[in-house]
């Protein structure tokens, strides 16, 4: 499991970031009424869409593959979990970024879990 | 030579170290220094040195030959090659046809190459030509994933990526077997995309 500060931080910064954003452009497009499953799969498209520049940015500082695909899957579940409580609820821009924010939190504490189970599993 | 793998990367040249020598570099040097250590005082083959940013985890005073497909990307190397304290030998070489006779080499390195080379198996079975029977391979590669929901992300990736650099989603384990290598250790750096592998030569 990666322990050093710089990187430590770098990933939470980049997931709650990335996750931040997302959650705050889905408030931009998708509202009230719209059918769920619709607001699920284009909340997942915005945020797979609006990871990958900042996978890019995020990836030349703190690592390439350790940031690409955790910022990805943050951008992806943040925007399914917005999407789907836009489509249900009226939620201000503030509470959608920290949703979002908090996915990408979460997505770290599973990535560095999952590293530590396959590392543990290949010895 | 591979002509279309060669502009690839004398393409990618010019930018190649803004990309890879801030974060990625500085993730990844403290795992391969602990890799290049295995490195012997025998004859030593390092594959695609790029602009030389792994010179740097390479013990010191050993005799190793770098190969790399671009003349560009060793010209940038230059400066790092120079400050090795070694007796450390560069020339521009395709994997697939190197210029070494038989059974020369007692370890082959690779540092991210095996997500580049065109035809993996066949360069694998290069190496495996170059080295001496039962040489060892120790390989620093990223490969593809077997979880969701990685696996859809870095087949979708390798869809842009193999057209400017690396595939993203190669079976690299299952392909140093297929060689004709004999896995002696696969140790995850990071989930099971960024590993290293310790093979030997089953010749």
């Amino acid at each position: 499991m990666e322990t050093r500060p710089y990187f430590v931080f770098g990933d939470l910064f980049s997931n709650l970031a990335t996750g931040a954003f997302v959650g705050g452009l889905c408030t931009v497009i998708i509202t009230l009424n719209w059918e769920v499953s619709i607001a699920m799969f284009v909340g997942m498209a915005i945020g797979m869409v609006a990871s990958l520049p900042a996978g890019i940015l995020f990836g030349s500082l703190f690592g390439a593959i350790e940031v690409f695909l955790p910022v990805m899957t943050t951008g992806m579940v943040a925007g399914m979990v917005v999407g789907m409580r836009l489509s249900m609820d009226v939620i201000a821009f503030v509470d959608a970024v920290w949703v979002g924010g908090a996915c990408g939190i979460g997505i770290v504490i599973v990535t560095y879990l999952a590293n530590v189970w396959i590392q543990r599993d290949a010895q | 030579m591979d002509d279309i793998t060669r502009k690839k990367w004398d393409r990618a040249a010019p930018t190649f170290d803004l990309w890879s020598s801030s974060g990625q570099e500085k993730r990844w040097n403290p795992f391969k220094r602990i890799l290049f250590s295995n490195m012997g005082n025998q004859k030593v083959l390092f594959v695609a040195l790029g602009t030389g940013l792994d010179v740097a985890c390479f013990p010191d005073d050993r005799s190793i030959t770098a190969i790399d497909i671009s003349q560009k990307m060793l010209d940038k190397a230059k400066v790092r090659t120079d400050a090795y304290t070694g007796d450390l030998r560069v020339l521009q070489a395709d994997v697939h046809d190197m210029p070494f006779d038989e059974s020369q080499f007692d370890q082959v390195f690779t540092s991210c190459t095996f997500c580049s080379v065109p035809d993996p198996i066949g360069g694998l079975r290069a190496l495996r030509r170059v080295l001496k029977p039962g040489g060892e391979l120790f390989m620093f590669e990223h490969t593809g994933s077997r979880f969701f929901p990685f696996k859809i992300m870095m087949d979708l990736m390798t869809v842009v990526s193999r057209r400017f650099g690396p595939e993203m989603n190669r079976p690299t384990v299952d392909n140093v077997v297929k060689a004709g290598y004999r896995l002696k250790k696969v140790t995850p750096v990071y989930l099971d995309v960024v590993k290293t592998i310790h093979a030997v030569s089953t010749k």
